[in-house]
Parts: C-alpha cells; structure tokens; sequence
C-alpha cells in the first residue's frame, strides 16, 4: 500500500505543481524518490506534529493541495485538535496518510497501533475516512482523496499487501464486491480482507464480500443495493469493535429502519499488552482465516440469510 | 498653501486617537454582549491599530499578493472585531450581534463567519504555525507578501509555540512577523510566575528568530517594528504591554481576564477613552 501512495503521490506531483507533501519525519523507503525529483514540492517537518498539521492548514489557507504522511497515530491522535480546528473547522481540503493502521507495526507496541483511528477520525464532521483494501483499493482511494477537494484521511497499512482485485476500481465511494455469496454478507475495510478473502475461498455456502473503502461518508444507498437476499451482516476489522465498520453499520441500520443481524468481528476494547506480531495479534482478536471462517459459519448456521 | 509630509509622530498620533475609538467600541461591545477576556483584548488593540492602519497592505493587492494578519490568541477576537469595525471591514451590525444568541460573531474566530477573518483561533497555539504555513506557501508562490501573527504570553506556554518557533528559521521565513502581547497576566496567574517565561527574548533568539522587545503601547515605535525591512530570519516584537490598558480600574487586573463590563463601568470606561483633542 506504501508504494501504491508513493506511487500516486509521484505521478500527481509531476501534473500538479500545487501539490504539497509534508512528511513527519516518515517515508523512509517511500518518500526518498519523490523528494529527490520534486524538492521544492516536499519538506519533512519532523518530530512536531501539531506544528505540521496546522502549518499543513496553513498551505492549504494559501491555496496549497497538502498531504501529510506519517504514522497514523501521529497525524491523528497526537494533533487531534489540529485536525479538528485547524483542517476540518475551517473546511481545508488537506489529505492525512496515516500507515500502520491496526497492529500492522505489531509487535512494535500499543503507541504505535491504531485500532481506534476510524473511530477518532468519524468524530471529525466532513472529514473522508478511506480505509483501502489493497494496493488497487490504495490507488482508488488517493485518487478521490486527491480530487475530492474534502478534508481526507487515508489509513494504509504498510508494503506488500495482496492484490484482492481482478481491476482497478473505478470507485471507492461505494462498497466493492470482492467475492460472490449469499445469505450472510461480510463487510470489510483495510488489509485484513485478505484474510477474510482467504477465510470464505472454498466454503460450501459462501457469504458475499464486501469491501468498504468509504468509512464515512458511508454509501448507504449502494450498500443497501448491495446486501438484496441478505440477512446477516458480518462485519471484520482491525480495529476496535466498538467506533469502527461495526458501529457506523449499526448506526446507518438504525437511521434507516434497517432489520439486518449485526455480528461484529474486531479488536476487544482494551489496549494491547500481549507483544505477538500482527498475525498473532489477530488470531487472537479473531481476526485470523481460521477463526474469520467460523464466524461467518457461526452467521450461517444462526439462520444467515433467512 | 505649503504642507508638510505627515511625520511618525503625526501618523502615531493619528493611530492613537483610533486606538481610543476601537476600545471604545470594544468596551461597548462587551457591555451588550456580556462577555469577558476585556483585559486580553485592551493589552493588544495598540498592536492590531498599528498593523490594520499602518502596515498591512490588504486592499490594494489580490489575495495572494496580500498581507495576512493571523490572531493566535483568539479569545481577543472582540479586539480584532473592534479594529476592523473602526477600518470600515466590519460593519455595525455585524458587530453588534457578536456574542448574542442569533448573532453573527463568535467569542473566538471562526473564519466562516467574516471574510477578513484569515483563520479560526481560540484553543491556543493553532494560530502561529498555520501563519508559518501560510508564510512558506507565499515564500513558494514567490509571493512579496508578509504574515504577521499576534502570540500571546500566556500561549506561549503551548508546546506547538515552540515547534513553530524551532522550525520556522529553517525553513527561512522572514515574511513571517510574530507580535507576542507580553501582557504579564493569563487565565490564572502570571506567566513568569507559572513558567521560566523570561527571559523570553533570549529564548526566540536563541531559536534562530530576529527579536526586538518593545512597548507595546507606542504606536510610534509599532509601526517602526512592524515596517522593518526583511532580515533572513523569521522576526518576533517582544511587545511589553499591560492587560486592561487604556482603561485604569482595569489595569493590570487579572479579574478583567474574567469580569463583565456592567453600564457604569462602561460610562467609566469611556470618561476615560476620550478623545483629549475633542471638544
């Protein structure tokens, strides 16, 4: 997914000079070509967080297309009130990059983990949560985040995450269909659809995949479209189980007088402790193929579709 | 009939009556609408007088060509609505519904709300590292404007003060001009009794910054600071002022921080603020 921003980055530089990125003191591997090839289109604002985000703001006051790179704690968390006032308030069309997302950087330690990040970043009125799937989800995504003109943030993991896409999206304003099925449908968003991809491949009474780049706004309406002979809605993440997919789903089935059941697969509600890597981490959220198949299982048997 | 060239002292003198007149609209102001942070607001009218009458270059130009003015220490946003109310930017109306339910003008600055507001402010330490964007965007764009950014003291306790501060000289800002309103008082106590605030000058200098300590008070030497030719380096005018000036009861009070301008106070307060020439 780094590579897929670095790359889309690199060719929005070359046609838009009013492109700006600020680094935070990240992109080591990522950012070294962009910035060799458009020095004065870079500047890495270092260990100061609140400092970049509103001087991001500030470029973006001046009429200054700004993306901020960091790890996705540091353009979120550590300068929450700079991403509020600063971009969101004042309506500024900056793009966050935040990587890492979940325990992607597992076993590197709770501070570095964002299982909560969707849930801060929806707190945020107008801002686009993007939370890409794989590299052509991760290209679809910096394209919008790039023309959509809104206050944006993406959450990419980190390199060489599986290609799930037989295309390139056209868009990721809608939930996209990674696998065919029924009865049961599974919502997914960031790198852990891979997983479920691999968790449903071979079931006898397979549910349909989704994936749903757009957190928020939500495509409700596509959505809707989307789950016709549904029942069951699964939702997976690497994140919290509260304040992520599971919660904006219960929330649009609630304002929409929706009857839908709801299971939601995600991290429990509690920091991290535990130092496993990020497969040992998941399995024990629940996350992994083993225990992703039984969930959707478990879905099925409770009456799925019916 | 010969005239002669208006000097520094005419001009001063002339900026000094507006002074008076902005308090007394800030003073009005806050008796209709209730409202507090009067000190903070008096201790810098001298200094927004001083840019919005004699420095900034706002109207003559396009946007981008322009001077930006950034108020970081947004809870004096009624000083900056005053003094662009005197500069005929913001009319009575809109001034008058500040502060009131339905009205038009928050306590602290929303940029939606009028266009000469460049950017929100009220949580502190927002405001000078969005003017130090904006300064190395207009620095890119190759633009001959300035920014010019009012920090106060009690903000500078702010970490993102001191990021901007560290950054800002690296990054060769010197169409960037921070006013600090030392004003000796902040929510509840004095900075230098709370912090090592002082020697606040040698701090900034010590960063990279070209710093001059001032009266914050003298429109003279205001416009002098203000008009300095660019340095190389990102500039700070250590402004000493006093919170409540203008307006005796008021001086140097930290319960101005909080109290409200009751009518009699406000008739005080304008027996005061009157012109010495009129009449």
């Amino acid at each position: 997914m780094r590579a897929s921003v670095a790359q889309a980055l690199f060719d929005a530089a070359g046609t838009n000079p009013n492109l700006f990125v600020v680094s935070g003191d990240a992109g080591f591997g990522v950012l070294d070509e962009f910035q060799r090839r458009f020095p004065h289109q870079y500047v890495n604002l270092g260990v100061a967080e609140q400092h970049a985000i509103g001087f991001a703001a500030g470029m973006a006051l001046a009429g200054r297309k700004v993306v901020v790179y960091n790890i996705a704690p540091f353009v979120l968390y550590r300068c929450y009130e700079q991403v509020r006032n600063d971009i969101c308030y004042q309506d500024l069309p900056v793009v966050l990059i935040g990587t890492g997302s979940g325990v992607a950087y597992a076993p590197a330690g709770m501070t570095h983990y964002s299982i909560e990040d969707v849930a801060v970043a929806r707190t945020l009125p107008g801002l686009v949560v993007l939370s890409p799937a794989d590299p052509l989800e991760t290209r679809a995504c910096m394209a919008h985040a790039l023309r959509c003109g809104r206050p944006t943030y993406v959450r990419i993991a980190k390199g060489k995450e599986p290609v799930l896409h037989a295309q390139a999206p056209e868009s990721v304003a809608e939930p996209l269909v990674l696998s065919e099925g029924g009865g049961v449908a599974v919502l997914c968003h960031g790198s852990v659809a891979a997983e479920v991809v691999q968790a449903v491949r071979g079931m006898e009474r397979p549910p349909r995949v989704l994936s749903v780049p757009m957190l928020q706004p939500l495509g409700g309406e596509a959505l809707r479209a989307r789950l016709e002979g549904v029942g069951t809605i699964l939702t997976v993440e690497e994140h919290y189980e509260i304040g992520g997919l599971g919660s904006i789903v219960a929330d649009w089935m609630a304002a929409h007088n929706l009857r839908f059941r709801l299971r939601k697969l995600g991290f429990p509600h509690a920091f991290i402790h535990a130092v496993r890597n990020s497969a040992g981490l998941r399995e024990a959220a629940g996350l992994s193929v083993d225990r992703i198949r039984a969930a959707v299982a478990a879905c099925m048997a409770e009456g799925g579709g019916r | 009939m010969k005239t002669r060239a208006p000097t520094l002292a005419d001009e001063a003198r002339r900026l000094e009556e507006l002074a008076r007149r902005a308090r007394r609209k800030l003073i009005e102001t806050a008796c209709r609408s209730k409202t507090a942070h009067v000190g903070s607001c008096l201790s810098c009218v001298d200094m927004l007088v001083a840019l919005y009458f004699g420095v900034l270059r706002i109207e003559r130009e396009s946007w981008d060509r322009r001077d930006i003015f950034v108020l970081s220490k947004g809870h004096a946003a009624l000083a900056l609505y005053a003094v662009l109310n005197v500069r005929g930017a913001l009319d009575d109306a809109t001034l008058a519904g500040y502060f009131l339910d339905g009205g038009s003008l928050p306590a602290h600055l929303d940029r939606a709300t009028h266009p000469w507001i460049e950017a929100s402010a009220g949580s502190l330490g927002h405001g000078l590292p969005m003017a130090a964007g904006l300064a190395y965007a207009r620095k890119l764009a190759g633009s001959p404007a300035r920014v010019f950014c009012l920090v106060g003291d009690g903000e500078s306790e702010e970490g993102s003060v001191w990021e901007c501060a560290l950054f800002a000289p690296r990054l060769g800002l010197d169409n960037l001009t921070v006013l600090l309103d030392v004003n000796r008082l902040q929510g509840y106590g004095r900075p230098q009794e709370l912090c090592a605030f002082e020697p606040v000058q040698d701090k900034w200098a010590a960063f990279g910054w070209d710093v001059r300590r001032l009266d914050g008070h003298n429109m003279a030497g205001l416009l002098e600071a203000c008009r300095l030719p660019a340095c190389g380096k990102p500039r700070v005018l250590v402004c000493d002022t006093v919170k409540g000036k203008g307006v005796s009861f008021m001086e140097d009070e930290l319960k101005w921080h909080y109290y409200i301008v009751t009518e009699e106070l406000r008739d005080r307060a304008f027996g005061e603020l009157e012109d010495p020439h009129a009449g």
